[in-house]
């Protein structure tokens, strides 16, 4: 066990422990480090101002070596507990002795900067996608900023700085440091779990926080037993938002940063099974061959930044009526599985949620994994998300609809609708209704009549109750064109 | 070794994208530095019963709160109406609105106190929309009328009219870095101020009088702004009075900025606008007559309100001759926070309302909307006077609409839509041209001047400094580039300077997009002024009488970094031993230019004059491809046309272009200020506010600018690019409008400002259902039936 964080930023070597580790990453490089060249805007994750490179060891190759594999984070929404054995690279790191690296030179020559406060995260993203080896096209390099906003250029002459790279060969931003000796150093402390405890006095109160970051799941499932109130932090993309914003106060937290046992896809003949670690990003590449409905969900939802930190578990942890993998979960009927130290168990996801935020999970169980049936390949599953913006944007409203049909008639359908109440709900008349139904669009004009009966949405900050009904009664007919007009005329 | 008109990188890239440009926040601490944040109302309109701000100052770590009690000069300010309090005194009047100033040694101990705040405020009733305001008279400013010709009587005569109300909501300005302060103590009681300030000047000033000092005791510097499009003209001017107050109330270093958060929550914003409309018209589609019914809401303070009215006033026209018409106008004042500049400064406004007339005229007489657009544009020779007098001169409008017609396809693009939208049920396309003009300098005719210091040094290098201020719009490139081919030297030997009101006194905003053409027309004068003494000095040290070359300034030359006399072209100097040469003959090597605009004059009392210098123009043609079960919009492509003279900087210019135009268009769709109904703003921060993203601009984007050599007047024939680009985002919320009035024939479909997924579903969801029924036609029904008639006179 260690009582401090191993922290590597631009090549050099931090031990950080007590309420230093307690701080986001942008505050440690702009307050701590003095690198003020990683901006902060939002601090919330929307706006990837922040945005760095953070390097982990990745999986060892053939030969047995491992590297660092770097992906770009939002450091405003990423605390040190959270990076622990991770090599942070910041703008500043991008020269090379006085020598501009090539990402930084074409946004100069495109003019892709105007006011220059976005143009560090811009930087840091494109070098992540130079990290990812993508090759730049308008879509390529749309995807790969989605998570940096910009207010002055208009983006354009950003993407061509990014399509003007990519005639040229680029060498790697991580050339500049000495990768051996962090990766050897790495190697030693990812074996031992990190502890830090530590007291903050303030007009004669007295506060007690810790942190704990286990390197196995045996170890976290003891903590989480053995401690109250723990906030155990996973991607940190919505807890770390809440503390930014004083939302929430921890004073105890769990990181799973290290849990590899959770970093894994499986699939069997029966099951797909996706482990709590396992990140937006690596979700999605799977599901791009495997699950090209949830593919488009996710390529639209979030940032690469988040993607890359966030989890589907985590997802579920939140709560959220609108987070966007719960009306897939709910009409796949995916099950949650349960770890605490009596074993595991599975619960099913729709009987997950017992109000606003409340689950059914006892205060010593863990999410480890989701899983889900393979689907027929005929079956018909259609999800929607409705958004202000398309891209990186909370949804008004979501929807999962899955249809099995037997002779031409509807056998089985589920429905779910987010950001209609509390929970993400399902909705059993409009089902019910749809039994035994042939696919005509009468069908759907009526069930879409039921369906905004079910649901008494509110008004907020995202739209108003009456474009959520009609969403609701909309996006059946929607259905309908889009899956089974289409479906009738194959028949 | 031409300089001007090339596409030179802005000033500051290096520094932008190796993260070395420093910001107000990244500006190193001092030892001793004080982090000041405030204490803001977390109500809309109440009294102050009691606060335990003496409790909260002797927490730990807290070095002090101030209140208006604390500020030794006064608390009221305002760029035209002095009734704007820095700290709220009894009344508040806002959501967020400063109520005290809290000062610690660390942001956790701000942090920590302030959740120990007690407050209590008695709550007044509120006034929030323009509607509410008319009930309750509440006003700001005088009503101001414009009329021309019998707008009654072409009225009463029209062979067909409209009538309707027009609705637009306000936009957040969004620069990426909040408004930041940082301020000194030095000797004597002075204070320096770091601020993210468009308006340095004003700064000073008002940072003196609050704390009751000379202006010369005070001074303003920026470097630079993360972002400021009209955000940080007068909005600057609270938090910098909070830090300067705290550093001379404490003698410490004060820094403060705001979070996004705050940031949005208590400044103000681009005023929402409500304009009832009439007007009549030929069947051929010639507007003969309008009657526009102008209110904007200008938040709880003048601000810039009046000025920006104003403007709308002078855009209601856009590109359009109107023969006949009365624009009446009034500001509203409301509990939000006091709204201000915003890239356009109302001319948006009051073109977007002019553009949905012209729609619609094109959609109750059948016609292709361009052909009315085309029909009613100024013209050269006739139909050529705007509302106020002003002959638009030396335009392209005509031509530009024609050309761009030509070459973005728009007939055979029309007529492909209308085939889309008969075969397709599940989308809709709408396709829509419309121009921009856009008067350029200050309405406030006094501000159209500027000054400039240039210092060349003994190497022949130049330090220019101007009361301009650089947030990216790249003035100082543009200036750069001036005032090295006034000297005929290279770019790299020429720096601008950071913007103080040390160097440069009483200097206007950089605002109105008239940066350059004020700024660069100063330092081209200094320039020039210098160029004089060297030229003199140069005649002497090259004539040769022995030769029959007597010293003869005419033939003095300076070229490719080199002087000479074209009598002895051989004998050439470059420019940094002629420098050199001219220090040691005693010749001053430093002068301050000046610079006014000449002719700009506009009457308020008649409304007539010449308030533009000249008028920047463009338009914009765009397609959208809208949803219609959920309303979302996809911009699939626009292709823009822009008259914007000799540029100095084509790189640059193109970037204010497609970012003025990108701004514009989330001005139009996806920017939703959405408030409680206590008058707190809920979508404060980029996770619920949605300015566009890299993935909103169009598949297509053609962008291209046209020659016009009538324009020979302004700084190099350049034109103001900063502002105008914006207004041609109006093309995507009239193609929108055009999506929807395909759904039938029968009927002028509405269509609010922006056009949300919400606000487009919702037409389309009336559009579909029984219009006969009233039940039917939706929520905000209500807002276009408040009768003309009922409207209170205002009267100019």
């Amino acid at each position: 066990m260690r009582d401090y964080l191993l922290i590597y930023v631009n090549g050099r070597r931090y031990q950080v422990s007590g309420a230093q580790g307690f701080q986001s990453l942008s505050d440690f490089l702009r307050y701590d480090l003095g690198l003020v060249g990683t901006k902060v805007v939002c601090a919330e994750g929307d706006c990837g101002s922040c945005t760095v490179l953070v390097g982990r060891i990745g999986l060892p190759n053939s030969e047995g070596d491992s590297k660092l594999n770097y992906q770009s984070i939002n450091s405003c929404i990423q605390y040190l507990y959270q990076l622990d054995c991770a090599h942070i690279i910041t703008v500043e790191a991008l020269k090379n002795k006085e020598q501009i690296h090539p990402i930084q030179q074409a946004m100069v020559d495109a003019m892709g900067s105007q006011c220059g406060y976005c143009t560090p995260g811009f930087v840091m993203s494109l070098a992540a996608m130079q990290e990812k080896e993508e090759v730049m096209t308008r879509k390529s390099v749309q995807d790969g900023l989605t998570g940096n906003l910009c207010r002055c250029t208009g983006y354009e002459q950003i993407i061509d700085a990014a399509l003007n790279l990519d005639a040229k060969p680029v060498p790697s931003v991580t050339e500049n440091f000495d990768e051996k000796t962090i990766l050897s150093d790495f190697a030693v402390y990812l074996t031992q779990a990190v502890f830090c405890e530590f007291e903050e006095n303030w007009n004669g109160v007295a506060r007690k926080l810790k942190y704990f970051v286990p390197v196995s799941l045996a170890e976290a499932v003891s903590f989480q037993q053995k401690n109250d109130n723990v906030t155990v932090v996973a991607g940190g993309t919505d807890i770390s938002v809440q503390i930014n914003k004083e939302r929430i106060e921890p004073d105890c937290i769990m990181s799973l940063v290290h849990l590899s046992e959770l970093k894994s896809i499986f699939v069997d003949e029966q099951f797909v099974t996706v482990g709590a670690r396992v990140s937006w990003s690596e979700l999605g590449k799977f599901c791009q061959k495997n699950l090209p409905q949830l593919a488009e969900i996710i390529a639209i939802f979030a940032s690469p930044q988040i993607k890359n930190c966030g989890t589907l578990a985590g997802n579920i942890a939140n709560a959220s009526p609108i987070a966007d993998s719960l009306p897939f979960l709910y009409v796949i009927e995916a099950e949650v599985e349960l770890t605490s130290p009596d074993g595991v168990r599975w619960l099913e996801i729709n009987q997950f949620y017992q109000g606003y935020k409340k689950l059914a999970m006892n205060p010593d169980e863990l999410i480890t994994s989701i899983r889900w049936q393979m689907q027929d390949p005929d079956d018909l599953l259609k999800l929607y998300k409705v958004s202000k913006r398309k891209d990186l944007d909370i949804s008004t409203f979501t929807a999962g609809i899955y249809i099995k049909m037997n002779n031409n008639k509807i056998q089985i359908s589920r429905l779910a609708y987010g950001g209609v109440g509390p929970v993400v709900l399902r909705l059993p008349e409009t089902e019910q209704f749809l039994y035994n139904k042939a696919l005509t669009l009468e069908t759907f004009l009526q069930a879409g009549k039921i369906a905004r009966e079910e649901i008494q949405p509110i008004s907020d900050v995202r739209s108003s109750a009456d474009y959520r009904l009609q969403l609701a009664e909309n996006i059946l007919m929607k259905f309908y064109y889009e899956c089974c007009k289409h479906q009738v005329k194959k028949a | 070794m031409k300089v001007v008109g090339k596409h030179i990188p802005h000033d500051s890239a290096v520094g932008h994208v190796t993260g070395e440009a420093l910001f107000v926040d990244d500006l190193p601490s001092a030892k001793d530095e004080l982090i000041v944040d405030f204490i803001a109302s977390p109500v809309a309109h109440g009294k102050i019963i009691r606060f335990n701000f003496e409790e909260l100052s002797q927490l730990d770590g807290i070095a002090g709160i101030f209140t208006h009690a604390d500020l030794p000069g006064h608390n009221l300010f305002g760029p035209v109406i002095q009734d704007e309090r820095f700290l709220a005194e009894d009344i508040v009047e806002y959501v967020g609105q400063p109520i005290a100033v809290i000062a610690g040694e660390s942001r956790k101990a701000v942090r920590q106190a302030k959740k120990q705040l007690q407050l209590e405020i008695e709550e007044l009733a509120p006034v929030f929309t323009i509607d509410e305001a008319l009930a309750a008279k509440q006003f700001i400013g005088e009503a101001r009328e414009l009329k021309k010709g019998d707008f009654e009587k072409v009225w009463n005569e029209a062979e067909h009219k409209i009538a309707g109300t027009f609705l637009c909501n306000g936009q957040e300005q969004f620069y990426l870095e909040s408004q930041a302060a940082l301020a000194w103590r030095g000797e004597n009681g002075e204070i320096l101020v770091h601020s993210s300030s468009q308006n340095p000047t004003e700064i000073q000033e008002v940072v003196a009088e609050a704390l009751g000092l000379g202006f010369h005791e005070v001074v303003c510097v920026c470097k630079r702004m993360g972002g400021g499009f009209g955000g940080k003209e007068t909005q600057a001017v609270i938090p910098a009075v909070m830090a300067a107050l705290v550093a001379a109330k404490t003698g410490r270093s004060a820094r403060v900025a705001y979070t996004k958060d705050d940031d949005m929550r208590s400044t103000g914003k681009r005023h929402p606008y409500k304009i009832y409309y009439k007007a009549g018209f030929t069947g051929a589609g010639k507007i003969t007559g309008v009657k526009f019914d102008i209110y904007s809401n200008g938040g709880a303070a003048a601000d810039l309100s009046t000025a920006i009215l104003e403007r709308t006033l002078l855009h209601s026209d856009n590109s359009y001759f109107i023969p006949n018409l009365v624009f009446r106008a009034m500001i509203c004042k409301t509990n939000f926070p006091p709204n201000t500049a915003f890239r356009g400064f109302g001319g948006p406004q009051g073109m977007a309302n002019i553009e949905n007339v012209l729609q619609e005229i094109s959609i109750v007489l059948k016609k292709d909307a361009l052909e009315v657009r085309r029909l009613n544009c100024y013209g050269h020779n006739d139909q050529n006077v705007t509302p106020y007098g002003q002959i638009v001169q030396n335009h392209m409008l005509p031509e530009i609409i024609d050309q761009l017609a030509e070459t973005s396809s728009y007939k055979k693009r029309l007529t492909e839509v209308a085939e889309f939208n008969r075969k397709s049920v599940t989308h809709l396309r709408g396709l829509a041209l419309t121009p921009l003009k856009f008067g350029i300098s200050f309405t406030t005719s006094f501000l159209n001047q500027g000054n400039a210091l240039v210092n060349v040094y003994k190497d022949g290098t130049v330090q220019v400094s101007t009361g301009g201020t650089e947030m990216g719009q790249g003035l100082n490139t543009k200036i750069r580039q001036l005032v090295a081919e006034e000297f005929a030297i290279s770019y790299d030997d020429v720096r601008i300077m950071i913007t103080s009101t040390e160097k440069n006194n009483n200097t206007s905003p950089t605002a109105a997009s008239a940066g350059t053409d004020l700024n660069g027309m100063a330092a081209v004068n200094a320039c020039q002024k210098i160029r004089r003494n060297l030229t003199e000095f140069a005649s002497r040290y090259f004539s040769a009488p022995e030769n029959g070359i007597v010293p003869s300034i005419e033939h003095i030359h300076f070229e490719a970094g080199s002087v000479y006399d074209d009598r002895l072209p051989e004998n050439k100097l470059t420019f940094r031993k002629l420098v050199l040469q001219a220090y040691m003959g005693q010749v001053s090597l430093g002068e301050r230019g000046f610079y006014k605009t000449p002719g700009v004059n506009l009457n308020r009392e008649t409304g007539k004059g010449n308030p533009f210098f000249y008028f920047t123009s463009g338009a914009a043609v765009s397609e959208v491809l809208i949803d219609r079960f959920t309303g979302q919009l996809k911009l699939e492509r626009s292709d823009i046309l822009m008259d914007i003279g000799e540029s100095i900087n084509p790189g640059i210019d193109r970037g204010q272009i497609i970012g003025g135009f990108i701004q514009g268009v989330g001005w139009v769709t996806n920017e939703d200020l959405r408030y409680s109904d206590k008058g707190q703003l809920l979508s404060y921060s980029p996770t619920t506010y949605k300015i566009p993203n890299i993935q909103d601009l169009p598949d297509i984007f053609n962008l291209e600018t046209l020659e016009n050599p009538q324009h020979k007047i302004n700084i190099r024939r350049s034109k103001a690019v900063g502002e105008p680009p914006l207004m041609l985002c109006l093309s995507v919320w009239m193609a929108v409008k055009h999506a929807l009035s395909s759904v039938r024939n029968d009927i002028t479909p509405r269509l609010n400002l922006p056009a949300t997924a919400e606000e487009i579903l919702q037409r389309l969801t009336e559009l579909n259902g029984d219009l006969s029924n009233p039940e039917t036609t939706a929520v905000r029904a209500t807002e276009s039936e408040v009768s003309l008639v009922s409207l209170p006179s205002i009267s100019g």
